[in-house]
């Protein structure tokens, strides 16, 4: 095995992230951005579907629909969808789309995979949460276990499901942190120290 | 013609026998007496062994049928080696043994093919010595590195693990924050769950 040199490091992560979580109760930042991920995609999907049905009905019946907030159908279907896309995720295998991608997922207080039954009880318990001020998630703040009021109701808690020590290793790995070293400039110049030592290029960049 | 010929060669007999009999008895008394470990005490062992050129004697013994007609084990269960070693400076010792000829002698695949190895790794925590191995240096300055890089996922994957470290990090800021409005220590991320400890312990 040879040595790589000149080790330039754009991302350095943070200290928490170089140990493996894998499986410690998630924090508040990374259960809220994988919701805020969610709610982008269940959205766009929805608008998307419903700019799907206007496109239809206006070259079957040439007249366009016109859908608004102000819709009660509008709104009852949104929140069915919502309803679906979060119960069959959650049953599913633990994770949403956004909790896919901040790693991040539901399992029980035991750590087991969650039932389609505790989902769907999870996701009626969810709006709770909201309709309290906000203060349903306090627990994630406060509690040993980082649980929010629907967690409690469900049985259920949230775990990173990712683990970041492989993710460093990885990162430590790719080759494109590594650049070439630049020669000297002028033969002239007389050596510097980090020119007679490669290793004092590599102590300097670490 | 000696006068006293005659009564030396009646005398002489029965005074051998008597001289005999003393001698006996005066020899009997002294080894009695005689405290052997006292006396080995005594002896300067790695004096006796300076004067000593062992490396001819070495060559001219042939080890192993020497050691095929000797009962090692009865022997060894004879000999105090705590008491015989303590009055050895064996690190002298060894400086005068030439090694390499020595081990000319040893069949070492014979010695090796002896020993149970499967005995010997179970008794190595394999664990601690892999905690003692600094993954990100081994990883970060060899070619392992490139190994991993080629079997892992590319730059989507580099970004998304970039993104969960950071939303990690914002995490345990937001922790240690809460514990200090709390004033309470934070131990660092809470977990994991008492079913998945013990499946990693399983």
């Amino acid at each position: 095995m040879t040595a790589r040199t000149g080790e330039v490091r754009p991302f350095e992560p943070p200290p928490a992230a170089r140990e493996s979580l894998q499986g410690h109760y998630a924090g508040f930042a990374s259960r809220f951005a994988a919701f805020a991920v969610d709610l982008v995609v269940l959205t766009g999907i929805f608008l998307l579907v419903l700019a799907a049905i206007n496109f239809a009905a206006s070259v079957l019946t040439g007249n366009s629909v016109h859908f608004n907030r102000g819709n009660i159908w509008v709104v009852i279907a949104y929140a069915v969808w919502a309803f679906i896309y979060f119960a069959h995720f959650w049953g599913l295998n633990g994770k949403t789309a956004g909790g896919a991608l901040f790693g991040v997922q539901v399992v029980t207080n035991d750590g087991e995979d969650v039932s389609g039954r505790r989902a769907i009880g999870r996701t009626l318990a969810f709006p709770l949460s909201f309709l309290i001020l906000f203060l349903g998630f306090l627990g994630i703040l406060l509690g040993d276990q980082r649980r929010a009021l629907h967690d409690v109701i469900a049985g259920t808690t949230v775990i990173y499901c990712w683990d970041a020590r492989a993710a460093r290793l990885r990162m430590l790995s790719r080759p494109r942190y590594s650049a070439p070293r630049t020669p000297p400039e002028s033969p002239s110049l007389p050596e510097s120290p980090s020119q007679a030592d490669p290793s004092a290029d590599l102590d300097q960049a670490g | 013609m000696d006068p006293f010929a005659p009564l030396r060669s009646r005398l002489a007999p029965p005074a051998e026998a008597l001289a005999q009999t003393i001698a006996e008895r005066v020899v009997g008394l002294v080894v009695g007496a005689l405290d052997l470990n006292a006396l080995l005490a005594e002896i300067d062992l790695n004096a006796v062994l300076a004067q000593v050129d062992l490396e001819p004697v070495l060559d001219r013994i042939d080890v192993n049928s020497l050691l095929d007609r000797v009962d090692v084990n009865r022997l060894l269960a004879t000999v105090d080696l705590n008491q015989m070693l303590s009055t050895v400076d064996v690190t002298a010792l060894i400086g005068r043994v030439d090694m390499d000829q020595v081990l000319q002698q040893v069949d070492v695949n014979e010695v090796i093919g002896k020993v149970d190895l499967n005995a010997v790794i179970d008794r190595v925590d394999m664990n601690a010595i892999v905690q003692r191995i600094d993954l990100e240096a081994l990883v970060e300055q060899t070619d392992l590195g490139a190994v991993i890089a080629k079997s892992s996922g590319g730059m989507a994957s580099d970004l998304v693990d970039a993104v969960r470290s950071r939303t990690v990090g914002v995490d345990e800021s937001i922790a240690r924050w809460v514990a200090r409005l709390r004033r309470r220590p934070y131990p660092g991320p809470p977990g994991p769950p008492a079913g998945l400890q013990a499946a990693a312990a399983s």
